[in-house]
């Protein structure tokens, strides 16, 4: 029993450190940073990133941002 | 046959933890696809696919003509078909390229994952077609309108585009500059592909 914990470990082990670390020089830590808050519930950040995107592109293109939307709306 | 059905199950369930693990834990998730992927949770993606389609073929063809609708349904699905194997394949090809010996089948069914985010939004356009039809005016109520609009998309967006990157780590275990260099060689085929799609009429957003 022991000897199959310890396999499902060393299995698990082995998957987990498959990957090498990325390494970006300079910016490793940035890089760090952002894939951090992606990888478990990223759902915040990525509501947070687009409610940036939505208010640049109301400050860039004003109420034209509606013709972007009927354009959207018609592409399913 | 009990066979056959304890697999159905067994793939529903797979699938359903994988969708969840996507939301929660894309990261963890992706690693479990690639390595523990079972090829009949690819059926979960064709099947919330086709209820799709279904849809928006009733929405667009909006009167009581099989043969009509039939033709919209299959042409939307052979159009998706298409561009998940040109995608997989792309990457395939491109991963070669880097000495990645990743199978095709792994790939396409990682990359066919990253199609969650795709039918999501789609399907909820195609329902707001129906509830909110467009054109959009450029009156408050509009403008909030757009922007709720454009905060879902540029969610699901991030999603997707979240997913794309973990098929490429994942997939091929390449490091960034590798990765972005796949994305590169892919981005002309699949843009092509698109307005391909585009002229025939099949999708107007590209359905990647």
């Amino acid at each position: 029993m022991k000897d199959a914990t310890y396999e499902k470990f060393v299995k698990r082990w082995e998957e987990v450190t498959e990957l090498p670390p990325q390494t970006l020089g300079p910016f490793t830590g940035f890089y760090k940073f952002l894939t951090k808050r992606f990888k478990v519930m990223p759902w915040p950040w990525f509501v947070g990133m687009s409610v940036l995107f939505a208010a640049a592109l109301y400050l860039l293109l004003g109420s034209t941002i509606t013709l972007l939307t009927s354009i959207l709306q018609k592409g399913f | 046959m009990m066979d056959r059905i304890s697999s159905v199950v067994v793939d529903s369930v797979a699938f359903s933890r994988t969708v969840v693990g996507l939301m929660t834990r894309p990261y963890e998730t992706y690693r479990r696809i690639v390595h523990h992927g079972r090829p009949g949770e690819f059926l979960g993606i064709a099947f919330l696919a086709a209820v799709y389609f279904a849809l928006a073929s009733l929405i667009k063809v909006a009167a009581f003509r099989p043969f009509l609708f039939t033709e919209q349904f299959i042409s939307l699905f052979m159009g998706a078909v298409s561009g998940v194997l040109i995608s997989a394949g792309m990457l395939r090809l491109a991963g070669r390229f880097f000495g990645s010996a990743t199978t095709f089948h792994a790939l396409l069914l990682a990359w066919s994952y990253t199609l969650l985010p795709t039918v999501l939004w789609f399907f909820s356009t195609s329902l707001l077609y129906v509830v909110l039809p467009p054109p959009r005016t450029t009156s408050a109520p509009g403008v909030i309108f757009s922007l709720l609009f454009i905060v879902f998309s540029a969610t699901l967006l991030w999603w997707k585009i979240t997913l794309a990157y973990l098929v490429l780590r994942f997939g091929f275990k390449f490091d960034l500059k590798r990765n972005i260099i796949v994305a590169i060689i892919c981005a002309p085929v699949l843009a092509a592909w698109s307005i391909l799609m585009y002229k025939w009429g099949i999708f107007k957003v590209p359905f990647l």
